[in-house]
């Protein structure tokens, strides 16, 4: 190439090291995927009360399910980071479509991945990441919820099988889910030491599974009861070595209620996106009503919550991610962000003052969705107690 | 096969900002996307190359460093090689310079049967870059094309043409523009995104020299056209808003109708 020696200017040197960042990267694609795809069907998907198969579908051929899990083992080679800016980015767009995102991600099909063998991942696992099955985990009982130890769905040893039977409730997915992750007792009155999770099959004979409850909010996310009653299952559905069930669950717990803050911070976002744009078009008395200092005062609020949400979660999703389990910061971080989403929920609905509460504006639905956050991964009574016990230890 | 792509990345806003002083497109503080149409380039050239087996698709760019994020994205998109041609005297390029770096690059990657293109940037407007792009490498060119068909080694394609169509065969090698009726481009794969993102990622950097180009062929230098002004159109429209009761707004805005001379013995003119 005469181009170099002719002229001092053009030079070859090596290539430079370039490459995307990644969390950029996948915000981009899934903020993009929101707006797009999520947005514009939300308010219809959130009125069939029904659950949103095509979505659901399109974020497997993503291979978003895979975000935890190795490439090698049909995943997507993702991080805890990773997986929180998709659940973030989602529920800006729809809670119910996000929480089912994560459910599968997580909850659903955690245990199957790292207990099941290679015939359970053929057969679940990998439909379950092309979105083409759908997972659910249940723990919650009609008696026991926030005292899992108190579990009472049994598990009895029967030759080669496992005979279920117990009563399971507020189960997330339940009415479309084609596999159970079930937690049962296996040694009566032994509280935490008898804990196990079993895969349940839909079409197990003996499972039945109650029709969807009415919910106040997340309205597409169908959730029922299950009752099991002599539900036969083989050895190998037992998926924990005996009495390691409530070890298992807490390897995960630190990222469930990672997790949930990510939904609940998407959702402020939404909530406070809605604020601004209604405030910079409203007029009321010749003024937009952004220029009134006490819309101001809310939009401060829910910004300065919302960025200490964001660095929260940041945090803690670095830490999950360096391997460290941070079960405090996490509880922390769960209680912060989602008592930030249900404030600034709240707050929406007043900014956009009647309109918000028009069945025909999102904020509605950002209001009742951002109740669904107080629940799962621990009611914030009972973080507030852990984080108390825990400091002062 | 040996497909290539052409994919520019863009600003985000058809609130394109120019620097007063140099009449330059600002980037900073703007999101940068890939061209929309390119996107749709890119998916027919995924589902040729699954459809005639045996093809490779690599995606092309020229830009500022920053210009990667695009090729990670096509790479999760299903191209199989990313190259990025950047250097600082390609900056300040014109069409012309644009196009004969793309063209050059082509070559020097062994040669393309078919090179799909956007038909149009949001950004610079111009639609020239495709046209270019096939004179400089001696091929065949459909532009505005809207549906693509691959028989026997030939392409037949549709040109969208204002009112009417226009069905062409061509023979490869070829380039073709495409507009957004072309096809519904898939998302990104997260696990390709992800692996793009990494030092193993297949994407090739070149520069200037790499491409056998000396610095006053290329850029601003390279360019044939000179930028003299560039401005952003005043908008003369204002908005006016009336107060008072509904009786008092009507009847002010039928004075200012009136005013305007829009009305006269009570018709609108
Ligand atoms: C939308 C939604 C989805 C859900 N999805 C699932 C699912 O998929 N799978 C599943 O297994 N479960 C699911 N749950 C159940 C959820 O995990 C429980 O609701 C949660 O564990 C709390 O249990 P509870 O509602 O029965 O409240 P309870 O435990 O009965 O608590 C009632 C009240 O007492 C307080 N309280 C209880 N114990 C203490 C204590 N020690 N100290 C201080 N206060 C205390 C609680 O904070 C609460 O205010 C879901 C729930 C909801 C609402
Ligand atoms: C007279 C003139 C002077 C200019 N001067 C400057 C200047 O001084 N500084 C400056 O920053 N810019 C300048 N530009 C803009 C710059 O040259 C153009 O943005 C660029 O050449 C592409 O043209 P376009 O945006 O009109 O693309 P179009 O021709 O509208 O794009 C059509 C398709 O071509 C492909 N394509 C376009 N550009 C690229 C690319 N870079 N890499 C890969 N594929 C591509 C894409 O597939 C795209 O969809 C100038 C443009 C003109 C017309």
């Amino acid at each position: 190439m005469s181009g170099k020696t002719l002229n001092l200017k053009a030079k070859v040197r090596p290539p430079p090291r370039i490459r995307s960042d990644a969390p950029r990267m996948v915000r981009q694609v899934f903020h993009r995927f929101t707006e797009e795809e999520v947005i514009p069907r939300a308010q219809a998907i959130d009125e069939s009360r029904a659950f949103p198969r095509e979505l659901f579908k399109m974020l497997g051929d993503m291979n978003a399910f895979g975000v935890r899990y190795p490439r090698n083992k049909g995943g997507a080679g993702g991080s805890t980071t990773i997986f929180c800016i998709i659940c973030e980015e989602l529920a800006r767009g729809l809670v119910s479509l996000a929480a089912e995102y994560a459910m599968q991600c997580l909850m659903g099909t955690n245990f199957l991945f790292h207990y099941g063998n290679a015939e359970q991942h053929e057969r679940y696992f990998l439909p379950a990441m092309k979105g083409e099955k759908v997972t659910a985990f249940c723990m919650t009982e009609p008696d026991n919820s926030s005292d899992l130890t108190g579990c009472k769905t049994s598990a009895k040893r029967d030759g080669e099988d496992w005979v279920i039977n117990g009563v399971k409730t507020f189960v997330t997915n339940g009415p479309v889910a084609d596999l159970f992750t079930v937690l049962v007792q296996t040694r009566p009155g032994s509280r935490g030491k008898g804990l196990n999770f079993c895969l349940v099959p839909r079409e197990a004979p003996g499972l039945s599974v109650s029709r969807a409850f009415a919910t106040l909010g997340t309205w597409s996310t169908e959730m029922s009861e299950l009752a099991l009653s002599d539900v036969v299952i083989p050895a190998q559905n037992m998926l924990l070595p005996p009495g390691t069930g409530m070890r298992a669950l807490l390897s995960i717990v630190a990222e469930i209620r990672t997790m949930t803050a990510a939904l609940g911070l998407g959702l402020a976002r939404a909530a406070y996106e809605a604020s601004v744009r209604y405030a910079r078009e409203r007029y009321q008395f010749g003024r937009l009503i952004k220029d009134y200092q006490l819309i101001q005062a809310h939009m401060a609020n829910m910004a300065t919550n919302i960025y200490a949400s964001e660095l929260m979660v940041r945090d803690c999703c670095a830490r999950i991610d360096r391997g460290e389990s941070p079960l405090n910061l996490s509880s922390m971080t769960k209680y912060f962000v989602c008592e930030t989403a249900c404030n600034a929920a709240d707050r929406a609905t007043r900014v956009l003052g009647g309109y918000s509460y028009s069945m025909d504006y999102p904020v509605q639905r950002y209001y009742r969705d951002s109740r669904f956050l107080l629940y799962g991964g621990g009611t914030h009574e009972i973080l507030q107690s852990t984080i108390g016990r825990t400091l002062l230890r | 096969m040996r497909i290539f792509v052409l994919v520019k990345q863009v600003p985000d806003s058809t609130e394109i900002k120019i620097d007063p002083r140099t009449g330059n497109l600002l980037r900073q503080g703007v999101a940068a996307i890939m061209n929309p149409e390119d996107r749709h380039a890119l998916q027919a050239a995924v589902e040729l190359a699954a459809q005639v087996g045996e093809s490779s698709v690599t995606v092309l760019t020229m830009g500022p460093p920053q210009a990667i994020d695009v090729l990670t994205e096509a790479l999760a998109c299903g191209a199989d090689k990313a190259v990025l041609l950047t250097d600082e005297l390609f900056a300040g390029a014109d069409t012309w310079s644009t196009s004969g770096v793309l063209a050059r690059a082509i070559q020097h990657l062994g040669g393309a049967h078919l090179v799909l293109a956007g038909r149009q940037a949001i950004d610079g407007d111009t639609a020239q870059i495709g046209p270019q792009v096939a004179e400089a490498l001696g091929m065949e060119q459909a532009t505005y094309v809207q549906e693509i068909e691959y028989l026997d080694g030939e392409l037949e394609v549709e040109r969208r043409m204002g009112e009417h169509l226009e069905r062409l065969c061509l023979p490869l090698p070829a380039l073709v523009t495409v507009v957004a009726e072309l096809n519904v481009p898939g998302h990104p794969r997260l696990d390709l995104l992800l692996l793009a993102c990494q030092d193993r990622a297949p994407i090739e950097i070149l520069n200037a020299a790499d491409l056998g180009f000396k610095a006053q062929e290329v850029g601003l230098a390279g360019s044939l056209t000179e930028v003299v002004e560039t401005f952003s159109p005043k908008s003369a429209r204002e908005t006016e808003f009336l107060e008072g009761s509904p009786a008092e707004m009507a009847a002010a805005l039928l004075g200012r109708l009136k005013a305007a001379k829009l009305l006269h013995k009570g018709g609108l003119e």
